[in-house]
């Protein structure tokens, strides 16, 4: 049955029925209440969720104490995938995705993942591929907005920007 | 003939079972780079994905017009043009060689191939650069937080609108 709910979701469709089933060994059928947390800012997220109905929204905290909503999507209308790159890096998550109804979701711990990865599951690796390619695709777009920032902070004559590009360009590599 | 590469010492390939190795080394053709030859020209394409074996690069960047603005440099073993390989095949920078540079190159198409026919070798080299990219992707996070600092702090100029560019950038956010 979950294994069905997961053949028309992002990063899953490609996988054969059987590299679904073995995701799902490793997976466990999660419901969140509303208002429940289901990755936490600041927190490491070690687990991907596919989330098959309810809606979320995503939050993140700005500097000086103030929290903007960045998104909330309805997962009745299309089953969605957060959390992707908890399974491929161990870092804190960038913002917090809370159910505002309540969430049906399946999640998939890192554990279960890497020792797909250290059996040379082919499963595994085929939805990394996914993963990165949306991981990459969302580092270009970041990486053009950061230099529109940059040149149109540029265009206003600032006086202390040197200092600020600086800071802002040591991060970021190719 | 063209040498073929050892892989092994290199860590990007550790995961890959000597077969898998052997799979990609056939594929690679050797380069070499004279120190300021451009493996990346911005703007340029990106068709190959370069395994630096020796030697280091530099990626510069026009952010503004009339400068070049230094952004990494990179010792061997490393591996460039990975995100020519996940995204489009043209270079968002430019990569320049430091040091006299010795690399393998592997073409953008051959890989997507056999990326498109689950070959396990070009899978798990995925993986390894999808593990480089989540760490990189946490760092670009920080940075973009500093931005958006930087923002709202001119938020009382009536001439600047932050919320704009703050959204734009928080909606590029990954987690």
């Amino acid at each position: 049955m979950t294994e069905e709910r997961l053949q028309r979701v992002r990063f899953f469709e490609f996988l054969t029925d059987e590299e679904r089933s073995e995701f799902m060994d490793g997976a466990q059928p999660t419901v969140f209440e509303a208002g429940a947390v289901i990755i936490s800012e600041g927190e490491e997220s070690s687990s991907l969720f596919v989330l098959t109905s309810g809606r979320v929204e995503v939050r993140k905290k700005i500097p000086g104490d103030r929290e903007r909503s960045l998104a909330e999507i309805d997962a009745d209308r299309e089953a969605t995938v957060v959390g992707e790159r908890g399974l491929l890096g161990q870092n804190e998550a960038s913002a917090t995705v809370r159910a505002s109804s309540r969430v049906e979701a399946i999640r998939v711990p890192r554990e279960a993942f890497r020792r797909m990865i250290s059996e040379g599951r082919p499963a595994a690796f085929k939805l990394s591929y996914r993963i990165a390619r949306t991981l990459a695709q969302r580092l270009t777009r970041l990486d053009e907005e950061v230099v529109e920032a940059i040149r149109d902070l540029e265009r206003r004559g600032e006086t202390d920007l040197e200092a600020f590009r600086d800071r802002l360009i040591t991060e970021w590599t190719v | 003939m063209s040498r073929t590469p050892s892989l092994d010492s290199i860590p990007l390939f550790e995961r890959l079972s000597p077969d898998e190795q052997d799979e990609l080394a056939e594929l690679m053709e050797p380069a070499s780079f004279g120190p300021g030859a451009f493996i990346y020209e911005e703007g340029g394409p990106e068709e190959t994905l370069y395994v630096v074996t020796s030697g280091a690069v530099e990626v510069h960047k026009k952010v503004l017009p009339g400068r070049l603005h230094h952004l990494a440099t990179m010792e061997a073993p490393t591996i460039v043009g990975e995100m020519g390989l996940l995204t489009e095949p043209r270079a968002t920078a430019s990569v320049t060689a430091k040091t006299p540079v010795e690399a393998h190159g592997i073409s953008r198409d051959q890989l997507l191939e056999m990326l498109d026919e689950d070959s396990l070798a070009a899978c798990k080299l995925v993986y390894e650069i999808g593990r480089t990219l989540a760490a990189r992707m946490a760092r670009t996070d920080e940075s973009v937080a500093n931005i958006i600092v930087q923002l709202e702090r001119r938020n009382a100029r009536p001439d600047h609108d932050p919320d704009v560019f703050g959204d734009r950038l928080l909606s590029e956010w990954g987690f």
